[in-house]
């Protein structure tokens, strides 16, 4: 069976919990995951609500392949409405939660209310216990977790640090330490819940038709396919490949976004990590491990990811591995998004070098730099500031132009100046500034197509976001580049009907679409889908994007060109005849 | 005699051998009951990676009473009609690797099924004692 068929529904209010049923008719048209956690959102938030109020909902959700053998689907989708940015929020965990979810005989977790005290929820099968939190608040994700396992056993944890505590707009949620639900303070979410953890463990298993045939089946495609070359850079190498693939090209976020090219990229890169390598490690049925398991000094992490080189190593102007590390190991720990983070202390070393605020911290200190995530998440000294986000801090201290952020979510990894296509997916993208919604540099600025030019991008921008849309809702992880056709061939198996290509590139396309139209009712129109003005001013001065910016009118152009394919109008609207074509 | 072996330093911790086993013996994708054990966890001296396998020491042979767990040329059989639920060789297997069912249990039969799945050869079926 691809859904168990049951929803549970948590109210910290009042301490109750129901077992419903899935709706069936949603999980037709949205799948699961992202898609499906979006339409709960969409359905049960009233427009307008304010995301720290305790009527936000905080949804787990899995998707029909969650805890089977199909490779690569080991994730979760967790899912709010922001309180970063006020959009939709959903985001992607790795590691073991979900499928132990499934086992425990649920599709999703829907949490609800506020708790009066700090408590964790502790699932087992059919039992549900409301735990308090009292000696765990104030503690870091990492002892939580530990806490947690020695007191329950082999559950698999969801936990906050101090920043999802004390409501940062960009705390995150970990899991197994160094997984992260990293973007839009989805971590926040669950302190202004009162709510620490969330434990599971699952005993049951799921069942289909012809089991032994459809695994030896999998397993061919796991071999000829999710292990083919293409995606074997995830085990080879993982994310920190990119830092070469970034310098290269002239896009590794420098010293808060002034440059593209990083002079000691070469400490940061895929080769240094591999020099303080330990073991390689995976989520959840995936055969591809892109987990790096490092130690350096008395430091170690899974990670450093790019984006977390790209942000808190290069774009503050750090080049050394260990205190990278460090940097990493305590955001984890802490719960914070390194993407966000990296972006605030970047933000605050410009503002200090540029006399327009004195933070008290340049590019390269590592001194202080190694205080930023305690302070950040504790709110303590200038981490106050730094706490809000560079969108905040902008409008306190100045440098609107260059506070690195779209809808207030910080910019991920990839300068838009050296990859055009990019700068359209940060300005469409759902959440604000995010590369997961669409990823073009990898077709453009690394790949083959022209990056300074908008000829092409908003159809390819569009076709990658309803791409990642249905991946993200099926659910697969993103590191196996898998096709429509191969998804379908995948989900007809476990949906026990025929699911074509199109009918997935359709159900894409609904999901990108209502969570346009969540945002449509929260005020959201073609004013907000604008970068900071650094991309269209500056020009970059450096390898091979020197002279080079994303002008003002060509981005204008890609955004109107963008909206005409998407089927919205000039203000960026989802016109009635394009809600009708999707059943929205 | 061939049996599974296992190698801490190449395994990922993905799991899959737990469903392929699962999936082959017992019908169904639930970790819980396959035949192996393999760990791979974060704890707060780091990464510890265990794994557990049948190497065919022959406990479970030994320790049944009615012989319902016999050995055929190298690999183990196991006859469910004989199996009077006793749950000896459930408590007896140094590697804790036999699955106790609410009907009979389930020992490894040595399908290669997890050996098959492994994306890291963290697994291997070689010769015991050679
Ligand atoms: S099942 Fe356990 S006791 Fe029996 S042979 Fe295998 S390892 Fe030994
Ligand atoms: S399949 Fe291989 S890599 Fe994955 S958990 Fe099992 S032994 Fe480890």
């Amino acid at each position: 069976m691809a859904y168990t068929g049951n929803i549970l529904r948590v109210n910290l209010s009042t301490g109750k919990a129901v077992k419903e049923k899935l709706n069936e008719n949603w999980a037709k048209d949205y799948l699961g995951g992202k898609g499906l956690a979006i339409k709960y959102l969409y359905e049960e938030l009233k427009p307008g609500l304010d995301p720290w109020s305790e009527d936000n909902k905080l949804i787990l959700m899995t998707g029909p392949l969650t805890g089977t053998i199909a490779p690569n689907t080991g994730k979760l989708a967790v899912a709010a409405k922001s309180p970063a940015t006020g959009t939709i929020l959903d985001c992607s965990i790795g590691g073991h939660f979900a499928p132990e979810l499934k086992y425990a005989g649920y599709d999703a977790v829907i949490i609800e209310g506020k708790a009066k005290v700090p408590v964790y929820l502790y699932l087992e099968d059919d039992q549900l216990e409301l735990r308090s939190a009292a000696g765990l608040w104030g503690k870091g994700a990492h002892e939580t977790e530990h806490s947690i396992a020695e007191t329950l056993g082999d559950v698999v944890t969801l936990a906050i640090g101090q920043a999802g505590e004390n409501l940062l707009p960009f705390a995150c949620i970990s899991s197994e330490l160094y997984r992260q639900a990293g973007r839009g303070g989805i971590g926040a979410v669950m302190g202004s819940k009162n709510l620490k953890a969330i434990s599971v463990r699952g005993t049951g298993g799921l069942k289909i038709p012809d089991i032994r045939k459809v695994s030896m089946a999998l397993n061919k495609i796991k071999r000829e396919d999710t292990m083919d070359e293409e995606n074997m850079w995830a085990y080879t190498d993982g994310t920190p490949m990119i830092v070469e693939l970034s310098q290269t090209t002239g896009i590794l976020p420098t010293r808060n976004f002034q440059e593209g090219t990083f002079e000691g990229h070469e400490n940061v890169d895929s080769e240094a990590v591999k020099g303080v390598l330990r073991a390689k490690k995976a989520c959840f049925a995936c055969p591809l491990a892109c987990g790096n398991y490092v130690e350096k000094g008395k430091s170690r992490v899974e990670g450093p990811e790019y984006e977390t080189l790209a942000l808190c190593s290069s774009n503050c102007g750090i080049d050394d591995l260990e205190a990278v590390i460090e940097f990493n190991r305590l955001c984890d720990d802490y719960c914070l998004d390194t993407i966000s983070a990296g972006n605030a202390v970047a933000f605050a070393m410009e503002l200090t070098e540029k006399g327009i605020h004195d933070f008290g911290i340049r590019f390269g200190d590592i001194d202080k730099y190694l205080q930023m995530p305690w302070l950040i998440s504790n709110r303590e000294g200038i981490g106050a500031e730094l706490a809000e986000g560079v969108s905040s801090m902008a409008d306190k201290f100045g440098g609107k132009d260059f506070a690195m952020h779209v809808k207030k979510l910080e910019i991920p990894g990839y300068e838009p100046r050296g990859s055009w296509s990019m700068g359209l997916a940060y300005g469409t993208s759902d959440r604000g500034a995010c590369h997961l919604r669409a990823w073009p540099a990898a077709v453009e600025a690394f790949g083959d197509l022209d990056p300074f030019t908008i000829e092409g991008k908003a159809e390819l921008v569009k076709d990658m976001q309803d791409d990642n849309s249905v991946k993200f809702s099926a659910i697969f992880c993103d590191f196996w580049a898998i096709s429509t056709g191969r998804m379908a061939e995948i989900l007809s198996i476990f949906l026990e009907r025929e699911v074509t290509a199109e009918e997935l590139t359709t159900i894409g396309e609904r999901v990108y679409n209502l969570a346009r139209l969540f945002n449509e009712r929260e005020g959201f129109t073609r004013k907000d889908d604008y970068l900071p003005r650094r991309i269209y001013d500056e020009k970059l001065t450096t390898g091979k994007t020197s002279g080079k910016n994303l002008p003002f009118e060509e981005y204008e152009k890609m955004l109107s060109e963008y909206y005409a394919l998407r089927g919205w109008d000039e203000k960026g609207i989802i016109t009635e005849a394009k809600k009708k074509a999707l059943n929205l | 005699m061939k049996a599974l072996f296992f190698h801490a330093e190449k395994c990922v911790g993905c799991k899959l051998c737990h469903l392929a086993c699962s999936s082959q013996n017992e019908q169904v994708f639930n970790p819980r009951l396959a035949r192996l054990k393999i760990t791979s966890c974060y704890d707060r001296n780091g990464l510890t990676v265990e794994g557990k396998t049948c190497d065919l020491c022959m406990s479970c042979v030994e320790s049944c009473p009615v012989d319902a767990i016999v050995e055929k040329n190298g690999r183990l059989a196991f006859d469910e009609d004989l199996c009077t639920d006793c749950g000896l060789c459930v408590d007896i297997c140094p590697h804790e690797v036999i699955v106790g069912k609410d009907r009979g249990i389930g020992v490894c039969v040595q399908c290669r099924s997890c050996v098959n799945w492994c994306p890291t050869e963290a697994l291997t079926f070689e010769e015991v004692n050679k």
